[in-house]
């Protein structure tokens, strides 16, 4: 197990050093290739009237005329070791891990991305979680009743929650029960170490939101797993031999079908940051969703950048404990 | 499984049944608008008077503004809205007398005592500053504190965003600025002397009557050097003002408290009066329009007007109603017509494209008649110093567009069938893509084909219509824009629009490219005259612009803005053409 | 979206339901298509979704030239101080029957229609290219093994751990407006597409790498071979045939997801520049301006839109993979 961890480590970090060379070349290199020159990228960010010797000033600052391969060995190293900065008056220090800073308010992005992320991850950790107990229940109980009313209406809406936008769904919510009945009024981001209690009741217009999407994929998928595995002989021998039926689900029929949704899960986590963007414009929620919005607008390179890297960062990690996870859970699995 | 389709189908119905009861809104008619009197609240109330007047101290006034600052540094903005709440913690040379109506468009002393002296044939300009304003740790401000808050602007590559007069203006153009010139104790600037703590002395390369009108800007705060961290300044600026930075989460949400130091007989135009200030950025414009009516914020600080969603609740309902304003907010909004780019060089094909854009569909973009604007038909908007009206293209005779004239003026032209041209426009502005949008439906009645190039905004001056190599190289024949003057004369709307010496290879906003010896000649008069004579110049330089058919206007923006009533002295300050935020305070 | 990754392929599935012989008649074996296609439609549901699937590529294709122009304003139509349309249901009338839109009066019908036609467009062809690239990829990992499938297997790891939405975004955000030889609208079509598609791969190949694997150890693969087939011969003749029901399955399931993606993409702005009219930018104008509370048809319409077909999509989809897998009913 721990030679599994640490290979899986070693692998993360040259998997993440492959999305940010991927990702420095298409963002510095694309618009390049598009006729773009640095003098052009450098007048983006001096402001109104600028003259030439300005332009000229910002592209060194910003070490824009550096061949690119320069440039992103720089930015390799300031996220491993800190790099120094022209701040104006003097010279600071990005400490580790530096991801530059801002071409538009020259403030180091590491910061701000700490503090969009925990907004992020409470919209998305919160959906996962109710995604999963409630997609995974909802397919159990299906299949066990499968045919029934509980059984068609659950599928159906589940269908329903597939087939919609999901910024649809979340401004549905938020006129229904924000606007018109004000059982969750004035919705904004509240801190968990502020006030656990409010942050948990404003996130949950947002967490019903994003987890009404994947729920329903979840409970088809479990439902299907668990119609599968129930049909087999094991179960109606577990059965014979008098076990209590509950145990019988869960331990023996459940576990076996839990295995496909695992895998699913690994999957989407890279598209659960994509559905956490849109959950947080709909509902104003100051995190790196907003962040990454922000920065595509002002063609922010830097900040571009660190957002892609620390969502890549996240969904490997993800996918090294969704990994173990199921190792865990089907004991077929050998390291 | 079959019944599946049913389901899903029954439960959409319902849900699009109880959202269209939710949504629809009550039909009651407008009420009328009373005439307002002081403190009453109504309807454009607070247009003229000062609504909910009180000096109770005490409570929490929060802001919510959509997007975020281009900088909280004095020394760095340029947005309209940041230069009005600016005044919450700073304290520059010259303000605009905090007063509601044509009372605030006096321009009058804010840290200086008087509106200083010229001599010299006005190449010298000496002012004092008050003797006893402190920063909000105790220091006591010193003229070489203001000059230095001018020279950090020199440094462009630390301080991009602000205006750039001073370097234009002053007679040390080269300097580089304190970061890089550290000679003289950081006062390195030769254009300013400070002969004593009080004085301050400029000296300038001509003369330049509107000199006070640049010094308004908050980059003339005093900033204290030593507590000036360069492009982290703006995280905690040094307070002159009532308000003091308690913590800056970078455009997320801003805190300010008290400023213990700062002595209110020395800044009759600002009050303190709430004991503490939030300012929630980036929050979108449907939902901050939704915690305005429902009491969760106090007042956009943007100062743009409320969402369309919102206007027709507003409008629609008698007692929200009562709470909003709707103001004149001095931008002009127009359609820049190129003359550099074929063929609109030819004065008639530019002619054909005034006549026969359908004005009213371009106000409904801005927003209508009340939350866009009134239809336009000259470049200086009603409120500039020497506004005259005059309409040469039929825009308020004949606001839909006069087709006929239009292709008599294609024929003229010699492109009777039309012409294809491209436009540009800033495509994260709904209102000027909106704009667009409604301009090519109409030039494509008479066969004038447009081409629609959107652009984001924060390189469109820089990059894109601003750049005139990049404009004739991709035909870029109109651009959208608007202009809200620097200050309220004729020189701070038209010179950098019109005159022939603004045109810049980056950041032009002289986009039509018109360099007419009869008006360039205008402007340069008018720096030598005063009075009557000079407010004659600016229509004349209007008239003739519009007669050389430069530039398309589109509307003089109105805004339509909402108070929380429990927010109080809220008056709109003439200048800005949004509330004025440093006077008011907020009653439980 | 992902979607689970058991399918039973392949000759000598299970038995068919139906009955054998019919007296006079001789007995026919039928193929696995015929049998699939019997099942599919007794599926009633999945017949629906499927006709409304066909009925919406006509509309995409034929519809453009019935409608109206989409981009003439009818100012008329509108209330000036409120910019809404004048009328009940957001102006619905024999000449709108959908009703128009909100501050430019343009046709609804109209706009939807010839946005059926971008919508459509990019939604398939992103499909086109993800299929493309993850069979191409998925079959020769699972066949050939080794460094090679390790090689493929790892890539289709790096680009899962892109954030698919970040990514997108800031990709076309980044692309000026006129490059590599294309401007405007085609070249952010291209762009969607290629964005769309490119990151989408990695779904595909992981399924057919996992039925390739599953494939290759069956003895018919083995007869191939004994008969002296080469590899590209055995992949492309012996293998592929065998693929097409989970291509099939996940390609018709994966349109609506890029349905949906591209809606997505255009409420955040990175979508096609106006006046082009596509389902995405009409509900995300409707919601950004808050045009949905004086006028909610705006919004729905564009909404129910992609709601339908996603779900036409889906329906059609499940329907399609339970026919060719009976275990899963």
């Amino acid at each position: 197990m721990i030679y599994f961890i640490i290979r899986r480590l070693i692998m993360t970090v040259f998997l993440l050093l492959l999305v940010s060379l991927i990702t420095f070349a298409i963002f510095f290199l694309v618009p390049r290739l598009a006729g773009q020159t640095t003098y052009q990228l450098a007048a983006q960010y001096v402001g109104r009237n600028p003259i030439p010797s300005e332009i000229k000033a910002v592209e060194v600052k910003l070490g824009l005329n550096a061949p690119l391969y320069l440039q992103y060995g720089r930015y390799i190293k300031g996220i491993v070791a800190g790099i120094h900065y022209n701040n104006g008056p003097d010279v600071s220090y990005c400490p580790f891990p530096c991801f530059g800073y801002s071409f538009r308010n020259q403030q180091p992005v590491w910061p701000q991305l700490i503090s969009d992320a925990p907004v992020t991850l409470s919209i998305a950790a919160g959906a996962a979680v109710l995604w999963l107990i409630g997609g995974v229940s909802i397919g159990v109980l299906s299949a066990l009743r499968r045919g029934s009313f509980f059984d068609r209406l659950s599928m159906g809406v589940a269908l329903a929650g597939v087939s919609l936008p999901v910024f649809f769904t979340g401004l549905i919510a938020l006129e229904l029960f924000s606007y018109k009945w004000p059982i969750f009024p004035n919705v904004h981001y509240v801190g968990i170490t502020t006030d656990p209690l409010l942050w948990a009741r404003n996130l949950v217009l947002p967490w019903i939101t994003l987890a009404f999407l994947y729920a329903a994929l979840y409970a088809r998928l479990t439902r299907a797993g668990m119609l599968e595995t129930m049909g087999e002989d094991y179960i109606r021998t577990a059965r014979a031999k008098g076990l209590a039926e509950r145990k019988v689900v869960v331990k023996h029929g459940l576990r076996a079908a839990l295995t496909p949704i695992v895998t699913i899960f690994g999957l989407d986590l890279g598209l659960l940051l994509g559905g956490a963007i849109l959950t947080e414009t709909t509902f104003s929620f100051p995190g790196l969703g907003q962040f990454t919005i922000l920065a595509i607008q002002n063609q922010d390179l830097p900040e571009i950048m660190g957002v892609v890297m620390i969502a890549s960062f996240f969904v490997v990690i993800a996918n090294m404990i969704v990994d173990i996870l199921y190792a865990v859970v089907d004991p077929r699995v050998r390291f | 499984m079959k019944r599946r389709s049913i389901i899903a189908a029954t439960a959409v119905g319902a849900i699009s049944a109880l959202l269209i009861s939710a949504c629809s809104s009550s039909s009651s008619s407008s009420g009328s608008s009373t005439t307002p009197t002081t403190g009453a609240v109504a309807f454009n109330a607070g247009i003229s008077n000062v609504v909910n007047p009180s000096s109770t101290k005490g409570g929490t006034l929060t802001f919510d503004v959509r997007g975020t600052p281009d900088s909280f540094d004095p020394g760095n903005t340029y947005y309209a809205w940041v230069l009005d709440f600016d005044h919450l913690f700073t304290m520059p040379l010259f303000g605009y007398k905090s007063c509601p109506g044509s009372c605030g468009e006096q321009l009058v002393p804010d840290l200086a005592t008087s509106m200083g002296t010229t001599s010299d044939n006005g190449l010298t300009y000496t002012v004092n500053i008050q003797p006893d304003v402190k920063f909000e740790n105790g220091t006591v401000v010193t003229s070489q504190d203001v000059k230095y808050a001018i020279e950090r602007t020199y440094d462009r590559s630390v301080m991009a965003n602000g205006p750039t007069y001073y370097q234009a203006l002053l007679t040390d153009p080269t300097y580089p600025g304190p970061y890089k010139d550290r000679s003289k104790n950081l006062m390195g600037l030769t254009a300013i002397d400070t002969p004593n703590a009080t004085t301050l002395v400029f000296h300038l390369q001509s003369a330049f009557p509107d000199l006070p009108y640049v010094l308004a800007f908050p980059n003339t705060a005093p900033v204290l050097p030593s507590a000036d961290t360069g492009s982290n300044y703006q995280l905690h600026p040094l307070s002159t003002g009532p308000y003091m930075f308690k913590s800056y989460a970078l455009n997320k949400q801003l805190v300010m408290v008290d400023n213990p130091n700062w002595n209110p007989a020395t800044d009759p135009n600002a009050k303190q009066l709430a004991t503490q200030i939030i300012v929630n950025m980036n929050v979108n414009q449907a939902d901050i329009d939704n915690n305005l009516i429902a009491g969760n914020a106090d007042i956009d600080a943007y100062g743009a007007g409320v969402g369309p969603a919102a206007q027709a609740r507003i409008l629609g309902s008698s007692s929200l109603k009562a709470d909003a304003d709707n103001p004149i907010n001095g931008f002009g909004r127009f359609v820049y017509i190129n003359t550099k780019v074929a063929p609109l060089t030819n004065l008639h094909c530019r002619e054909a494209v005034e006549f026969a854009a359908n004005k009213t569909t371009m106000q409904t973009a801005w927003g209508g008649p009340v939350a866009g604007g009134e239809i336009a038909s000259t470049i200086d908007p009603p409120n500039i110093v020497g506004y005259k009206s005059f309409d040469y293209y039929n825009a308020l005779s004949q606001p839909a567009g006069d087709i006929t004239a239009a292709k008599q003026q294609l024929a003229l032209c010699g492109q009777p069938n039309g012409f294809t041209t491209n436009m540009a426009y800033r495509s994260d502005n709904p209102q000027e893509t909106a704009e667009a949008t409604a301009l090519q439906a109409s030039l494509g009645a008479v066969g004038i084909k447009l081409t629609l190039k959107g652009f984001p905004s924060g390189p469109y001056y820089t990059n894109f219509a601003g750049d005139p190599a990049y404009v004739h190289a991709h035909d870029i024949g109109l651009a959208g824009g608007g202009w809200g003057a620097d200050w309220p004369d004729g020189y701070g709307f038209l010179d950098e629009l019109l005159n022939g010496n603004a045109i810049a290879a980056t950041g032009n906003t002289n986009i039509s490219e018109i360099n007419d010896p009869v008006i360039n000649n205008l402007f340069a008069q008018s720096s030598k005259v005063s009075g009557a004579t000079r407010t004659a110049i600016w229509s004349q330089i209007d008239e003739a612009a519009m007669k050389d058919a430069v530039i398309l206007p589109a509307v003089y923006q109105k805004v339509l803005l909402y108070r929380n009533p429990a927010v109080t002295n809220v008056y709109v300050q003439s200048y800005y053409g949004m509330y004025n935020y440093a006077v008011m305070g907020v009653s439980s | 979206m992902a979607v689970p990754i058991d399918v039973a392929t392949g000759p000598g599935g299970p038995e068919p339901d139906v009955p054998l012989s019919v007296p006079g008649k001789a007995i026919e074996g039928r193929s696995l298509w015929q049998i699939a296609w019997m099942r599919l439609r007794r599926d009633k549901v999945a017949m629906g979704g499927g006709v409304v699937v066909v009925f919406l590529i006509l509309v995409a294709i034929v519809g453009p030239h019935f409608v109206q122009n989409p981009d003439t304003y009818h100012s008329n139509l509108i209330n000036p101080t409120f910019l809404r349309p004048n009328g009940a249901f957001g102006g619905i009338s024999l000449a709108h029957p959908l009703g128009v839109e909100p501050e430019t009066g343009r046709d609804l019908l109209a706009r939807i229609v010839v946005g059926a036609q971008y919508s459509l467009l990019i939604a398939f062809l992103s499909t086109v290219l993800a299929v493309a690239l993850g069979t191409f990829f998925g079959i020769i990992a699972g066949f050939v093994g080794g460094w090679v499938d390790s090689l493929i297997a790892r890539s289709m790891d790096v680009f899962l751990a892109f954030p698919l939405l970040v990514f997108a975004l800031a990709l076309a955000g980044v692309i000026p407006s006129s490059a590599f030889g294309l401007s405007g609208n085609s070249l952010r079509i291209a762009v969607l597409i290629f964005v769309i598609g490119f990151f989408n791969w990695p779904y595909m190949g992981r399924i057919i790498r996992g039925q390739t694997l599953s494939l290759r150890e069956r003895e018919f693969v083995d007869a191939a071979r004994s008969l002296g087939a080469r590899t590209p011969y055995i992949l492309f003749r012996e293998l592929l045939p065998n693929l097409v029901a989970p291509i099939l399955v996940y390609a018709t399931l994966l349109i609506p997801t890029n349905i949906l993606f591209e809606a997505a993409l255009d409420y955040l702005g990175v979508g096609l520049y106006v006046p082009t009219p596509t389902w995405g930018q009409m509900l995300s104008s409707a919601v950004t301006n808050g045009y949905y509370y004086i006028d909610p048809e705006y919004m729905l319409v564009p909404g129910l839109t992609i709601f339908i077909t996603v779900l036409a999509f889906n329906l059609f989809g499940d329907g399609l993979r339970d026919a060719l897998d009976p275990r899963t009913r």
